[in-house]
């Protein structure tokens, strides 16, 4: 008879390879090596297997998303390294976005494998400070948010308070693991009588990657410009919007925005963006970009105006559902026009 | 110093006198060079819109005829202009108008369509074949034609009167054709008669500069003209029992400037870059987009950089021009001031507020002044 399986019993790793233990024990180191790491970041990976493949993995996913939610805009986050290295150095709304994508890029990757078993330290979300008082009861295999949490503060650094771009930087990064914690949903299953839903099975999941991407092209967007003072009293510097700042007129206060005192989850930036317009260090440049004539060639292009080039496109079309069970479709080809913009 | 024109400047042996001579031709060619430049600007029929309006009445009293007196005019053009005298306000006003909405559509950007003096209107930016250069040509052909229509349908003009359009194929039968149209066909003719006059009397040899300008400029004029004819439009009347729609009559209306300036600013975006083959044609420079039709608009060299001011590319650069702080656009204080900044000033801004209805029947306001932020680039 199987044994019953209640969903709280720790997944092993299963050797799904056919390598003997030393070659997967070493394979690991490799990958860590490969990527660029501090010392102690690299300790923290080769501990563990999982770590090198999900750092990857993270990797992948914060940059497609990027360069999704910054597919019509004039800044397109390339991955070129040269250009991101440079934004990186500055303290750009790009560069409080890159930030937070990574981080919760990470939070999130990290916390998926714990759930799917790619990592040996972790396992699926024990959910302590959760009541069973109701009919329901947690099982699953939730996302284990708290390990990944811990995990990422670790990895990407303490709280420094050596300069402004230092602290931004880590607001950013934390405002990126907030967004993912603000993003935990809870689904059920109903497993009753019939169905019904007096017995349930619930689990917590974060949201997928797409909404936190979304949320934070959002905060993005809302970025609150900050520059730093020093406090009379402790003689600190702390993080301000710029009352404090000698300036000619009284400054306006930023749409959106009721209050000056920054949020926690809102993104900060030191300077103002370029505008990626011409090719700099920063970007290069919107020449040649794809755009979408009725939306947006008049940004994106910066008035240089685009070309246009017919072409023809095949696509399915006329789909219809066979018995039993598979979709056929017809191939209908029709004339497409690209716009690029010049320069 | 070698100033390009075949002229080197060559020393003497002695030392001082050799400083002499050789600044002596430096001051020489300096003043050869100014003059020449002075030459260079070239009078267009623009200056017509410049000018105060021509009277027609002018020409009733038997005074010497205008048409030698105005200025930019080319041979043929003068030739028009004593054959059709009373069309020349209409050109006039053609012109202002096509200006006008070049204005609007261009107030916006680095160059704004800002005019420099009378005789050549807009400088020496138009010397350039850029796309500026392009757009200025199509809206000031379809201003003319634009004012010529309209006066025919007046009966301003002698030599035309309505539309004697065909009724269009697609309407239906029980509505009746006729009304007073605007005469686009009369418009159109004399349109292209007229602007493309200057560019049809001369001709260059093949492959030079001046050929494929002369073949851009004719191209713009007519994409110009056919916006204005493609943008006209069928209007109707209904004017039966009480005001009814049994009885329709209709007929061909041209469409307001702002549509065909619209219209002409899509083009200017997708403008095709040109250049001319061996056989002096003009051709694409990359032949894998599209070609351009005879609706769309041509250039032959990149624009000049309009944030500065430039002498010989007539730029007037964008130094003191109003920028909107909120925008990410063109008129955005970043891309308008190209990164030099901007100061913050506040303006006083007169505007009617409070405007009430008295019986009976005119409108009374008062005025507000309030305080905006401007905001100038440097």
């Amino acid at each position: 008879a199987r044994n019953m399986l209640t969903g709280n019993e720790p997944l092993s790793i299963l050797p799904l390879n056919s390598l003997p233990e030393e070659n997967v024990g070493r394979a690991h180191y490799k990958l860590c090596d490969r990527l660029k790491l501090e010392k102690k970041q690299r300790r923290m990976c080769r501990r563990d297997p999982g770590v090198a493949e999900t750092l990857r993995e993270a990797i992948t996913m914060s940059a497609l998303e990027c360069q999704y939610q910054f597919r019509f805009e004039r800044w397109n986050c390339t991955l070129e390294g040269r250009h991101r290295a440079n934004i990186l150095k500055r303290g750009f709304k790009e560069t409080a976005f890159l930030y937070a994508v990574s981080s919760a890029g990470l939070t999130h990757a990290m916390a998926k494998a714990c759930s799917a078993g790619r990592m040996e330290r972790c396992t699926c979300d024990e959910a302590p400070d959760l009541e069973n008082r109701k009919a329901w009861q947690w099982g699953g295999c939730g996302d284990n948010l708290k390990y990944a949490n811990k995990f990422v503060k670790d990895f990407l650094g303490k709280r420094s308070n050596k300069d402004l771009r230092a602290r931004v930087d880590m607001h950013n990064t934390n405002v990126g693991m907030k967004v993912i914690k603000a993003g935990v949903e809870t689904t059920c299953k109903c497993h009753g009588v019939s169905g019904s839903c007096t017995v349930q099975t619930c689990w917590r999941q974060l949201l997928p990657f797409h909404e936190i991407g979304k949320q934070l092209k959002s905060r993005y967007e809302a970025s609150v410009k900050v520059g730093s003072s020093t406090n009379e009293a402790t003689g600190e510097g702390e993080i301000s919007t710029g009352r404090g700042l000698p300036q000619p007129e009284p400054p306006q206060p930023l749409p959106g925005l009721n209050d000056q005192i920054p949020r926690t989850m809102d993104l900060l930036h030191i300077e103002d963006s370029p505008s990626f317009c011409r090719p700099s260090k920063y970007s290069s440049g919107t020449a040649a970009r794809k755009c979408y004539k009725d939306k947006n060639c008049d940004a994106i292009c910066c008035g240089r105006g685009h070309n246009t080039q017919s072409r023809e496109v095949t696509r399915p079309c006329q789909c219809q559902v066979r018995w039993c069970c598979y979709v056929e479709c017809k191939q209908c080809t029709q004339r497409e026009e690209v716009y690029t913009c010049k320069g | 110093m070698n100033l390009g024109l075949g002229c080197v400047c060559r020393p003497v042996s002695w030392p001082f006198g050799s400083l002499l001579d050789s600044r002596h031709c430096v001051f020489a060619l300096t003043l050869l060079t100014l003059l020449m430049q002075v030459v260079v600007e070239a009078n267009s029929w623009w200056s017509l819109a410049m000018n105060p309006l021509l009277i027609p009445e002018a020409y009733i009293i038997g005074a010497q005829p205008l048409c030698s007196q105005l200025v930019g005019l080319s041979q043929g053009q003068k030739k028009l202009c004593q054959l059709y005298q009373d069309h020349m306000q209409y050109i006039g006003e053609g012109a202002k108008t096509g200006i006008r909405e070049c204005q609007y559509q261009f107030r916006h950007r680095r160059w704004n369509c800002s005019t420099v003096d009378n005789s050549s209107v807009f400088g020496r930016v138009m010397q350039i074949g850029s796309r500026e250069t392009a757009f200025t040509y199509a809206i000031s052909a379809a201003g003319v034609v634009n004012a010529v229509s309209r006066a025919c349908r007046e009966g301003e003009l002698s030599s035309c009167g309505c539309s004697r359009a065909a009724r269009p194929k697609d309407l239906p039968r029980d509505w009746l054709w006729g009304g007073c149209g605007d005469n686009l066909n009369y418009g159109y003719r004399f349109s292209k008669e007229f602007v493309d006059a200057r560019e049809r009397e001369k001709s260059y040899p093949k492959g030079t500069y001046e050929s494929a300008r002369l073949l851009m400029n004719l191209h713009n004029n007519e994409a110009g003209r056919r916006t204005v004819s493609d943008l006209a439009h069928v209007s109707c009347k209904c004017h039966g029992v009480s005001g009814s729609c049994s009885l329709k009559t209709c007929w061909l209306q041209l469409a307001d400037f702002r549509k065909v300036g619209d219209a002409l600013k899509e083009k200017y975006d997708s403008a095709a870059a040109m250049k001319l083959n061996a056989r002096g044609k003009l051709v694409q420079m990359h032949s894998k987009f599209n070609a351009p039709t005879s609706h769309d608009l041509v250039y032959i060299e990149s624009s000049p950089d309009y944030c500065l001011k430039n002498q010989s590319t007539g730029s007037l650069g964008t130094v003191g021009r109003l920028c909107n702080k909120t925008s990410e656009g063109m008129d955005g204080c970043e891309l308008m001031c190209c990164g030099r900044g901007y100061d913050q000033y506040k303006a006083q801004i007169v505007e009617r507020c409070h405007c009430k209805f008295h019986w009976c029947c005119y409108v009374k306001c008062k005025r507000c002044t309030k305080i905006v932020d401007q905001f100038v680039c440097k």
